[in-house]
């Protein structure tokens, strides 16, 4: 490389001399003088630092490390200790987890026996063997039995009468009275059962719990957030279930006074006939 | 050797003519001449970098070296109390698997409630039986017309007074509306199960930074489900307070009916 450069600045200044020498006048030779100037100003390299300002930059380097970087270095150590200790005492404290899952623990030995023996408590009060078999099949919490509710009621509550026993008003009424009791009965057993469901997913959702890490708990919350709208679903439908059969109440009671509107009216016209025949 | 004196007399001379020219030549060439290298060994240049560079070297070493060595030390402090306190992997698979457990409950009752529970055993009944309990909102259009065939019509003109047909015509759109609200809140009800799986399973492959979004989702529906509970509540509030306006109106009628009675025996005892 040095070898090639200095070839170039022999030829280029063996060229330079010739075009000096052969120059007519004064003004080439100006001519040629300015265009060297040029060449030199432009190609010549910058000119070298003395060693002492060597010394001060290295010793600038070695000033903005211990300064500015070190001063930054230990700022962020700082900082990032401050964070750790305020995580570790403030943030997710240890012994504050471990007291949070023992109360979790606590309460499910507290309470949640005792919770289920009272729910568990028998209720069952009928004395008669069919109202005691329609209580029985009514509280079981089972849902492989819903014709044997229709069966027990039949025999506690009687059955629609035949075409010839009542009028087709009253039958009408009458088992669609039935019908929506016997309907509640059996939304109930279901309700029942999805309860005892609901009351599993609770304990699990607490078991789980009392092991969670700060980390792990929204995954169960979340669940049990979704937990809850599912509850208030079923919730509904039983609200439903009883706006039917409070609806149908309604309308049972709208229907006897149509009838007796209607039996009035036909004996106030029979009354008026016999008044009009004396 | 003379010769070449001579050529050496003769240049100089030649040079001393053209000194002008001889001398821009010399400034140029002393302008422009390739500068010598510095030697690394013989440069005292050389060795102050030397030894600067090793100062720099020590001085980065001890100054940033210690100092991101203890800012890594914090850090691997800090990580291995989150992954051990805070987000420990077996603990949040053991959460996952919750979620799983409790979809396979989700699923169980659904299934539960969707037994079927019918029980008319006439045809109008069980027509408007199925009408009730279908949980589809586009048969509540029906539910009107099959209300009225089996409970009866209002009464004509005719065959009650004015008063009768108001009360009859109210306790049974009152009971009508809480009919169709019911097929309503069925249907309701049912999306928010639907949702609620859809918001399970998403649980059941969330990261603990993206479960808390769910659970805002959750919460929101949440919202929704209890204000659907307060408007069946409200139905139901609103069916048993006509039911009790139609008691009253009972009691009202039975006074009227009385007046008119005690009436008409004073008109007849009068015309005796």
């Amino acid at each position: 490389m040095v070898i090639l450069i200095d070839a170039v600045f022999g030829f280029f200044f063996a060229l330079f001399v010739y075009l000096m020498f052969v120059a007519r006048d004064w003004r080439q030779v100006l001519a040629l003088t300015l265009a060297g100037l040029l060449v030199v100003a432009l190609v010549s390299p910058p000119s070298a630092q003395a060693q002492a300002s060597l010394v001060a930059a290295i010793q600038a380097v070695l000033n903005v490390i211990n300064g500015s970087i070190q001063t930054a270095l230990n700022a962020i150590n700082s900082v990032r200790s401050t964070i750790q200790q305020m995580y570790e005492s403030a943030v997710w404290p240890v012994s504050l987890i471990n007291q949070a899952k023992a109360m979790v623990s606590q309460m499910i030995g507290q309470y949640r026996n005792l919770m289920q023996g009272i729910f568990s408590m028998n209720l069952k009060s009928a004395t008669l063997a069919n109202p005691i078999a329609l209580e029985n099949v009514m509280r079981n919490h089972q849902t492989n039995d819903l014709s044997a509710v229709t069966t027990s009621f039949g025999n506690t509550f009687g059955g629609v009468p035949t075409a010839t026993a009542s009028s087709p008003a009253d039958r009408t009424m009458m088992d669609m009275d039935d019908a929506l009791a016997m309907d509640n009965l059996k939304t109930l057993k279901e309700s029942d059962a999805a309860d005892d469901l609901a009351l599993q997913a609770a304990n699990n959702i607490e078991d789980q719990a009392s092991q969670a890490a700060p980390g792990s708990a929204p995954f169960i919350t979340a669940s049990a957030v979704a937990a809850s709208i599912q509850s208030q679903a079923l919730t509904q439908k039983m609200l439903a279930a009883e706006l039917r059969q409070e609806a149908a109440r309604l309308a049972h009671q709208n229907a006897l006074r149509k009838r007796g509107a209607t039996i009035t009216g036909d004996v106030n016209s029979q009354i008026l006939n016999l008044l009009q025949r004396h | 050797m003379k010769k070449l004196l001579a050529k050496v007399k003769q240049g100089l001379a030649v040079a001393w003519r053209y000194k002008v020219r001889t001398g821009v030549l010399l400034v140029i060439l002393f302008l422009a001449a390739p500068k010598p290298v510095k030697s690394q060994f013989l440069d005292p240049c050389c060795a102050i970098m030397a030894a600067g560079l090793n100062t720099i070297g020590s001085t980065l070493s001890s100054v940033i070296g210690g100092g991101l060595g203890s800012i890594l030390s914090i850090e691997q402090d800090i990580s291995k109390f989150e992954q051990t306190i805070v987000w420990p992997q077996t603990l949040i698979n053991q959460a996952r698997s919750l979620v799983v457990n409790m979809q396979g409950l989700f699923t169980q009752m659904e299934g539960v409630m969707r037994i079927p529970v019918n029980s008319a055993t006439l045809p109008a009944t069980q027509q408007f039986e199925q009408n009730l309990l279908s949980g589809d909102p586009n048969q509540i259009a029906q539910t009107s017309s099959q209300y009225l065939a089996v409970y009866g019509n209002v009464p004509d003109a005719a065959s009650a007074s004015p008063e009768t047909r108001n009360l009859v015509d109210m306790t049974d759109a009152a009971a009508q509306a809480a009919m169709k609200r019911a097929i309503e809140i069925d249907a309701l009800a049912d999306l928010e199960l639907q949702a609620a799986d859809q918001i399970n399973q998403s649980v059941e492959t969330a990261a603990p930074g993206s479960a808390p979004i769910i659970e805002a989702q959750a919460d929101a529906w949440l919202v929704r489900a209890n204000a659907y509970t307060q408007a069946a509540t409200a139905d139901l509030m609103r069916v048993r307070a006509i039911d009790l306006a139609d008691a009253s109106a009972n009691v009202k009628n039975g006074a009227a009916n009385t007046a008119a009675v005690q009436q008409q025996i004073y008109n007849f005892l009068k015309r005796q």
